[in-house]
């Protein structure tokens, strides 16, 4: 990757922060055993390889992950998949946990993690720090939005995606002038303010954000002292900048870098089998297979997956995504199949997503259904068929989408 | 009556901490360094802090998160004679920084402010 000396410099002064204590209660039984950015996605990734590929190709190399619940899994994946950096260059990847510093509870908010942390902020002293959160799926260059944010010599730079105004009412929605200067900034407004000249259109908050470091220190130590706080960035840090009047923060639009920009928070279990299921398609949003923009995870020695075709017509495989070890016996149409997983002769499934290791037997019938990892499913099972039947054993989604948690045998 | 807790590893510091702020008027509790201080605020819940940095053992801004954790909203004033600490990202935990002199009057003045009297 190609990158002036100014922007290199840039990057080296950046410390960035990637938040990823979220418990994603509504991707259970999914975040059962896990944290929301280590949920498998993509059939090899985890939630988290995407922020973390994107800090990697964007030059970024001082990276802390902040975790929280359940952060064993995550631990593991950072230490087994992402430990390419080295200490000695002053690189690093690491997870921080809670350290009880400042006071005996965990993270109670985006700002509050922050605020936990002011000690690494003084250790490290950067100049400015990026914060992310570590559960979005997208594609994005963090060092032109850091350059921007220097251009306007802003304190905070906050990136947002644009997005149909009537559907802006979920997120924070920004107000801007045509300097890209934020004005005002409202979570989940019921009339969304309107991008100036694009009356349809209202610019929402990614939870990308650039500050200049002591305009982060004073904001989430005021905010931790300030009473009626949710210790959010977002609903309290922002609002609050704002109003003070004597901050310069500013709009990154997404579109500056990529005109079809593709922004993800895989949040629910619907969210999250759409973005999965928009991998298949032939024109997918995110591509997976660039080699400018590498998307990465661990990977662990595993042999090719096989496809035995001697029992059955050909083409049984349809838009689908294997990944390796996988042996496959049956039928798969718009899959994406993790590693290690087998389907046995005679099963069809359409429509679903399976994680590491399980075992389908011979003559199931599975659709839209998303299978955790180590599952067994015994021969000639239906699933995804009848809702009403599937609720008696599994979660089935307000999308009809049925779950089958972590290591259960189904009966 | 307000009370005021101090934390200084220097004992005729500690002395004329005593002295003036007595007489202004404030009930006056003394620690000689930080866990003294974690301590004395625990049992006895002041109005407000004065804190040095450099004492031995526990310094003032490891005090400071400490004392934070008892309680985010009791204000706390660091008193030093090192200015280049402000820069410290960890001394903005505290609401004000004084540097020290032999004169209180700043002190005194802030501390009036803070505790509204």
């Amino acid at each position: 990757m190609r990158m002036d000396t100014t922007q290199s410099t840039l990057l080296r002064n950046t410390l960035t922060l990637i938040l990823a204590g979220g418990q994603g209660e509504r991707l259970y039984p999914l975040t059962k055993d896990r944290s929301k950015p280590s949920v498998p996605f993509a059939g090899s990734f985890r939630i988290i390889d995407f922020t973390l590929s994107n800090c990697i190709n964007s030059g970024l190399r001082h990276i802390f992950v902040l975790s929280q619940y359940k952060s064993q899994s995550l631990n593991r994946h950072i230490r087994e998949g992402w430990s390419l950096l080295h200490r000695d260059l002053g690189e690093f990847i690491e997870t921080v946990p809670p350290q009880h510093r400042t006071h005996s509870r965990w993270y109670e908010g985006t700002a509050d993690a922050i605020y936990q942390n002011v000690y690494l902020l003084e250790q490290m002293r950067p100049e400015r720090v990026l914060i992310l959160s570590g559960d979005h799926i997208y594609r994005m260059n963090y060092g032109d939005m850091i350059d921007f944010h220097v251009r306007k010599n802003a304190d905070v730079t906050i990136s947002s995606f644009e997005y149909p105004r009537q559907d802006s009412s979920p997120f924070g929605v920004m107000q801007v002038n045509e300097d890209d200067q934020i004005l005002d900034f409202v979570e989940k407004p019921a009339d969304p303010p309107p991008i100036p000249g694009k009356p349809d259109r209202s610019l929402v908050n990614m939870g990308v954000y650039v500050f200049n470091t002591p305009t982060l220190v004073r904001a989430v130590i005021e905010d931790a002292k300030s009473a009626n706080t949710k210790y959010d960035i977002g609903k309290n840090i922002i609002p609050r900048l704002i109003e003070q009047e004597k901050t310069r923060i500013f709009s990154y639009q997404f579109t500056q870098q990529d005109p079809h920009p593709y922004w993800r928070d895989v949040g629910s279990i619907h969210s999250y089998y759409q973005a999965s299921m928009a991998l298949l398609d032939g024109h997918a949003p995110i591509n997976l297979f660039s080699d400018a923009w590498p998307f990465r995870t661990d990977s662990f020695s595993l042999p090719p997956s096989v496809f035995h075709v001697s029992s059955f017509k050909a083409g049984q495989i349809q838009e689908s995504m294997v990944a390796n070890g996988c042996v496959i016996e049956g039928e798969l149409v718009r899959c994406i199949i993790s590693p290690e997983v087998r389907v046995g002769e005679g099963s069809h499934l359409e429509g679903c997503i399976v994680f590491n290791r399980t075992r389908i037997g011979k003559n199931c019938k599975i659709q839209n259904t998303i299978i955790d990892k180590h599952v067994s499913i015994p021969d000639n099972t239906v699933i995804g068929y009848d809702a009403e039947s599937d609720r008696k054993q599994f979660l089935v989604s307000d999308g009809q989408i049925t779950v089958i948690p972590k290591n259960m045998e189904v009966v | 009556m307000k009370t005021i807790l101090v934390i200084d590893d220097e004992q005729y510091l500690r002395e004329l901490y005593e002295a003036e702020l007595t007489q202004e008027g404030f009930n006056v509790l003394l620690a000689k360094d930080g866990f003294e201080g974690i301590s004395l605020c625990e049992q006895n819940d002041p109005d407000l802090v004065i804190v040095d940095i450099r004492m031995p053992g526990m310094d003032g801004l490891e005090t400071i998160s400490r004392l934070l954790n008892i309680n985010r909203k009791r204000p706390i004033l660091i008193h030093s004679a090192y200015p280049n600490y402000q820069d410290n990202f960890m001394s903005w935990n505290a609401d004000d920084f004084v540097v020290k002199s032999g004169d209180l009057t700043e002190l005194k003045q802030k501390v009036r402010t803070f505790l509204s009297v």
